[in-house]
């Protein structure tokens, strides 16, 4: 950016020797400016470009792909078995280990909060379209030398060496999944408020996902913790790091948080409606089932 | 507050370091004995802590002179840093001409109109017959090959100009202009608008003593201005109040001269600034949508 600079100083300093710059004197940028006239005569007139006869001039052309009667290109194939239910696949978009610390550098996330998919997406520089068969985010290993973050996250997958990374740091990640009706309230929370729903529960995964949500190999939010911590010292042994004793850490609150698996938002239960404009939370009372749990907790 | 501007510790600009209260005073008595300075007071140094949004690099922000305005002969009554993103940005004419001509054509609407050869009076008939007259065929008398016909692509009314410049545009076009009108001295800060007289000659001599460009944009934070201010500045088309809300290129550029107050320029630079900076600029760089809720 220094070029930029310079060249910013540079382009003042001229300015104070040129004359004043006014409404008269300035133009736009050259070749911006294209010519909305209709051709008259000689030059783009007459024809207008469109040539003589033809299906140019009488805009009656071969539909797309034609091949003036063989077998076209595209109808040669009668199926290609490599797509198949490839609009039906879940996908998670990638977010590297390098893009997540440049974030946590440049305040744009804050470190002392436990990340989930809501976090990422109120950081403005990352999206999410459930709608587009996207169940979340991926983590990668691109910039795993380099990541020096201590983190509570929660993403949808990430590799073995990813969370070695994460563990190393004296971090916690764990990965859960959201049905796509919860992601629609998690991606534009102010958003999904507004339409004064009640805050749903977040189903289970489904059947392809169960195994990998309750192995505790890849932290699922599902595992056993005791499975879990035995896992994390596994990881530090095959990765040749000391595990961090994150009960000694001051954030040691902060980064055991953990949702419940019926549970979208952080200190949010299900059945909730939240006011905006009012800044309130209704609780149902009259919810049999509701109630029920409530006593069962206290 | 005056007691930490009394001591010579706390002037943070390096420059000013060495002066005090008193010297300041002396200055004053010294220049223009003829001005009736009502009490001295302390020099106004504001150096800003711009907190959330810290320029990159310090030393690139502008020092400008605040002026008085109550009295003809020019006063220095201190010192503001203004931002460099703000003040000090390329100056973008390019830029700048596009949001001028934004602002030209986004509430025009042409109201020029001919008729087609549907709303020409007459030619309803076919002229003369297909074949056998020896004359060029015709259906009507009013097509557009025909004197007096309807015209075939002409203006219709009312046609709007309507379009939205990127929001991005605007902001650097803004900018852009801040730093050209600082760069080539056109920009004054004075801090307070309180003028002495309802006199527009007061402001007549006030432009002539200081070289002031014959317009004048003067331009304050709130939308009302105190009395004498007004009353002068009605009786000429040349010097013109705005609040700082109002700021654009088009006034900007067509005033020779930008007169803005402390606290127009603190809220300029604080607005400006949360826009180049705001996380959610996707959402706003995106298409204009005209109805939404």
């Amino acid at each position: 950016m220094a070029h930029l600079r310079e060249s910013a100083e540079k382009a003042l300093k001229m300015l104070r020797t040129l004359p004043r710059v006014q409404l008269s004197n300035i133009r736009p940028n050259p070749n911006s400016k294209k010519n909305t006239k209709r051709g008259r005569a000689q030059h783009s007139g007459d024809k207008h470009g469109a040539g003589n006869k033809g299906s140019g001039q009488r805009q009656n052309y071969m539909r797309l792909g034609y091949e003036t009667g063989n077998n076209p290109f595209y109808l040669r194939f009668p199926y290609e078995p490599y797509y198949k239910g490839h609009h039906l696949r879940r996908q998670y978009p990638p977010i590297s280990l390098l893009q997540l610390q440049v974030l946590l550098d440049t305040n744009r996330i804050d470190s002392k909060q436990p990340i989930d998919i809501t976090t990422l997406c109120n950081s403005g520089l990352l999206r999410l379209q459930p709608a587009s068969m996207e169940y979340g985010f991926q983590l990668t290993d691109e910039g795993i030398d380099r990541f020096k973050a201590k983190i509570c996250i929660e993403v949808q997958h990430a590799k073995e060496s990813v969370i070695a990374a994460i563990e190393r740091n004296g971090g916690v990640i764990r990965t859960a999944y959201y049905d796509p009706r919860s992601l629609q309230a998690m991606v534009n929370p102010s958003k999904w408020f507004e339409k004064g729903v009640p805050i749903p529960k977040r189903l289970l995964p489904p059947q392809d996902a169960v195994e990998y949500y309750t192995s505790a190999k890849n932290r699922g939010y599902l595992a056993d913790p005791e499975e879990i911590s035995k896992e994390r010292l596994v990881l530090a042994q095959k990765y040749g790091y000391e595990l961090p004793r994150i009960e000694d850490d001051p954030d040691y609150e902060m980064l055991i948080s953990q949702k419940d698996a019926r549970q979208i938002f952080y200190g949010l239960e299900p059945g909730w409606v939240i006011g905006l404009k009012d800044k309130l939370i209704i609780k149902s009372k009259s919810l049999p089932e509701e109630q029920a749990n409530r006593e069962e907790k206290s | 507050m005056l007691n930490l501007l009394n001591k010579s510790k706390s002037i943070l600009i390096p420059a000013l370091r060495n002066t005090t209260v008193r010297s300041t005073h002396d200055a004053v008595k010294e220049a223009t004995p003829l001005v009736e300075v009502a009490a001295p007071t302390p020099p106004l140094i504001l150096p800003q802590n711009w907190s959330q949004y810290e320029p990159v690099n310090r030393s690139l922000a502008r020092q400008v002179w605040i002026e008085n305005i109550d009295a003809i002969p020019e006063r220095k009554l201190g010192l503001i840093e203004l931002h460099p993103d703000v003040f000090a940005t390329q100056p973008r004419v390019d830029v700048i001409q596009e949001n001028v001509e934004w602002q030209r054509k986004y509430r025009y609407v042409s109201f020029a109109h001919t008729k087609t050869r549907a709303e020409v009076r007459g030619g309803g008939r076919k002229p003369w017959p297909q074949k056998g007259m020896g004359r060029a065929r015709h259906g009507s008398i009013r097509s557009p090959l025909f004197r007096g016909g309807g015209v075939a692509h002409g203006p219709r009314s009312p046609t709007t100009h309507f379009y939205m410049l990127p929001f991005f545009k605007r902001v650097m076009g803004l900018t852009a202009t801040l730093s050209v009108k600082l760069a080539q001295d056109d920009l004054h800060i004075i801090d307070s608008v309180d003028v002495p007289t309802r006199d527009p000659e007061f402001f007549k001599e006030l432009i002539k003593e200081r070289n002031w460009g014959p317009s004048v944009l003067i331009v304050d934070k709130d939308d009302i201005f105190p009395e004498n201010i007004c009353y002068a500045t009605d009786a000429l088309g040349y010097v013109n109040l705005m609040p700082s809300y109002g700021l654009n290129i088009y006034s900007m550029l067509k005033h020779d001269t930008l007169v803005l107050t402390v606290n127009a320029v603190k809220h300029i630079e604080e607005r400006l600034l949360y826009q180049m900076n705001r996380t959610d600029a996707t959402a706003k760089g995106g298409k204009f949508k005209l109805d939404q809720v």
